[in-house]
């Protein structure tokens, strides 16, 4: 008997230690994709657990976007309840690493999972660091496209050979395509023209085509040389509303209701909204045929705002993270690069470059077309006040868009523009 | 019967020992640290360094601040008196009515303040929609065309009051009807056996007997509209915040989007000192005209 009891003893110790060993990691992960591309990001974590089953689980929980995600990673990181793992804004690293809400992940760490600079496109890997150390790993690029009713522009005479649109670069040659437009609907081009999320986009991206400076290197938010620029992209905005072509004061859902509903032959927004224009297509809603390119070249060269979800881990006060653990969450942030060619479905660009190279992604559509867009991406200026839900987009509720719709111009938008964020920064 | 002096004196410090701790610990404690916090040049989480009265100063020249400190006042003119004249008059209209008719009554009016703001502000929210609101008919043969309501700078404050009032007074006319139930009938008996009209028995009955529940009412409503903050953070979404801007909702975008903990906590102060200044004033001066 006692000999029985030994043997049961020395058995469970070992049971127990090979269990140790092959401990499963449990990661939790906080996201804020809510839309369309949550459900994507959704489906690419149960494909995870299932390829690492008993050896890495991830736990997900979806927060709200914007201003309350980041104030509650800081709180969370603060008292050592944040997560494992997190999306992140790389615009708001500057804010993350100034409230140390960010833990560093090193090179080697990275190294060891096969990521590094050269598997990213250089500006959108740089996004990712503050004073050269990198806080924030980069999943993929977003920005702004031009989407277009095919049937309209052909209708119109502006649709090429190769079924693209033709002749809109050029601020003018914008405005003269907007106008044959008009003839075959009332309202050519849709986008948000209340509050800040496109007007910021758009400004931006007109603003980096005359390689205009928003935040200059000692801290001057637009330097002198910037503000006929500035206010040249304003302008520019501001004639497609006054000339009657694009909606006045319009939310952002009224915006993508007036392209999908047929009304508007062309709309400015971001790449997530591809999966709403591809579900409807499948179901046989839109009624017509949709494509996207990269926004026009209005100005001297192409450039595009740009910003990317990236992956972070939260500087935990006073909760260390094990080895393995971390281990776990690198094996994360690189099996999600590699294999990001699903969250292309999502309307965005992978920021892995061996993803980007691939002909899978070289030759699905629409991101194909708008590809070059990684290139050619300005991202946020970099600065506390500046990135998603920040300062610099309450300034342009408060100036861009009022100067947008007629209520000030757009010399007046700029110059309070430029005091009210200097006024904040010092 | 000898009573054990020391004895009453330990248990009621033992009965009120709950509250006082959980005064202590939920307002006292925080507010000392609010006070602490005003000082320093914290971030939204953890501690800064002692920056005596700098705050203060930039707090005196900051643009933003007074433009917070305009919109609160005039929103507190925009609501306060209003609330409580349309809560007095509507109290006396119901107090007319008897049995389930009062109630019904009482009730449709009440309806609106139990009702979370979020609900409240997606209600007026629709109903002012530029496209398809309900609003929008009048609106449009008033003004000519359609007017985006909560996007004309001009227009914000007094739609967001409107819709303060039509949400909140319901609890006024609950406080005003007590008020009225409480005068003895016998004297408007007096009053009517006099021949008074009914614009006296409003000046010289009514109007003095319910006066100790219209200070209360002011002062309530005044505290309250000092703080104002959910309706005009939600409905200024995608609209102009800055010009809109009220004191909590700067507190609010000062710790929360802009990491100035310290400076956030100025403001806060700020505002403290400025609704306890009003309150007592403003109830100590209606308590005095009611005692003359």
């Amino acid at each position: 008997m006692q000999k029985f009891i030994k043997i049961a003893l020395l058995s469970t110790v070992a049971a127990l230690s090979i269990g140790a060993a092959q401990a499963q990691e449990n990661v939790v992960w906080w996201d804020f994709l809510s839309g369309g591309d949550g459900v994507r990001m959704k489906a690419l974590i149960e494909q995870f657990n299932t390829e690492h089953e008993g050896e890495i689980t991830i736990q997900p929980t979806t927060l709200e976007w914007g201003t309350p995600f980041y104030t509650k990673v800081q709180t969370s990181a603060a008292i050592g309840e944040g997560p494992d793992v997190m999306t992140y804004h790389l615009s708001r690293v500057p804010l993350g690493v100034e409230s140390g809400a960010l833990a560093e992940i090193s090179t080697e760490d990275l190294a060891g999972v096969g990521l590094s600079a050269d598997t990213f496109a250089a500006a959108n890997w740089e996004a990712g660091q503050s004073d050269g150390k990198q806080y924030a790993v980069p999943f993929d690029i977003h920005s702004i496209i031009l989407y277009y009713n095919k049937d309209k522009l052909a209708e119109a005479g502006l649709l090429g050979e190769d079924g693209k649109p033709t002749g809109l670069d050029g601020a003018e040659n914008f405005m003269a395509a907007l106008e044959k437009l008009k003839a075959v609907s009332d309202t050519p081009l849709s986008l948000q023209t209340s509050g800040d999320g496109t007007p910021w986009r758009v400004f931006y991206s007109l603003l980096g085509q005359q390689d205009g400076v928003f935040l200059g290197e000692d801290g001057t938010f637009f330097p002198d040389e910037t503000i006929p620029k500035a206010v040249k992209a304003v302008e520019t905005m501001a004639s497609w509303v006054e000339g009657g072509y694009a909606p006045a004061l319009t939310e952002y859902e009224n915006s993508v209701a007036l392209f999908t509903s047929g009304e508007s032959a062309l709309h400015m927004n971001g790449v997530w909204e591809v999966p709403t224009m591809t579900d409807l297509a499948a179901k046989g809603e839109l009624g017509f045929e949709w494509g996207a390119i990269a926004i026009p070249t209005f100005f001297d060269h192409p450039a595009t705002w740009a910003d990317s979800h990236g992956f972070a881990i939260p500087n935990n006060v006073g909760k260390e993270m094990t080895p393995e653990k971390k281990a776990a969450v690198l094996e994360v942030i690189s099996w999600f690069n590699e294999n990001s060619l699903a969250w292309a479905d999502a309307g965005h660009i992978p920021a892995y470059s061996p993803t980007r190279e691939s002909e899978e992604f070289k030759t699905k559509e629409p991101n194909a077309t708008y590809s070059i867009l990684a290139d050619t991406a300005v991202f946020d200026p970099k600065s506390p006040l500046a990135g998603v839900a920040s300062p610099v987009y309450d300034a342009v509720a408060n100036y861009i868009s009022p100067a947008m719709n007629g209520e000030m111009t757009a010399q007046e938008a700029i110059d309070e523009m430029k005091a009210d964020l200097q006024d904040q920064a010092d | 019967m000898i009573r054990n002096y020391r004895r009453e004196v330990a248990v009621a410090y033992l009965l009120i020992l709950p509250f006082v701790l959980t005064y202590g610990i939920l307002f006292l404690w925080p507010t000392i640290q609010m006070v602490y916090l005003s000082f320093t040049d914290a971030p939204l989480i953890g501690p800064g360094s002692w920056i005596g009265l700098e705050n203060y100063y930039e707090m005196f020249d900051d643009r933003r601040f007074w433009t917070a400190v305009r919109n609160t006042a005039y929103f507190v003119a925009l609501t306060v008196i209003p609330n409580t004249l349309i809560g007095l008059a509507i109290a006396m209209m119901v107090s007319r009515l008897k049995g389930w008719q009062q109630s019904l009554i009482l009730a449709m009016f009440f309806l609106p303040y139990i009702l979370p703001v979020s609900v409240v502000y997606r209600l007026w929210n629709w109903m002012f929609n530029i496209q398809f609101g309900i609003l929008q008919y009048p609106i449009s043969a008033i003004a000519g065309e359609n007017i985006n309501v909560f996007r004309t700078q001009w227009l914000f404050t007094p739609a967001v009051a409107l819709v303060t009032i039509w949400w909140t007074c319901g609890f006024n006319i609950l406080l005003f009807l007590a008020g009225l139930r409480s005068i003895s009938p016998d004297i408007y008996e007096a009053a009517s056996l006099d021949n008074a009209n009914r614009w006296t028995i409003f000046r010289r009955i009514t109007w003095p007997l319910i006066w100790p529940v219209t200070a209360l009412v002011l002062t309530i409503q005044l505290i309250l509209q000092l703080k104002i903050f959910d309706q005009v953070y939600l409905f200024v979404q995608g609209g102009r915040p800055d010009p809109s801007m009220v004191m909590v909702q700067y507190i609010y975008s000062l710790a929360f989007q802009k990491n100035q903990g310290g400076y956030g906590a100025t403001v806060a102060v700020a505002l403290f000192v400025i609704v306890i200044v009003f309150s007592v004033l403003q109830f100590q001066l209606l308590r005095a005209r009611g005692e003359k």
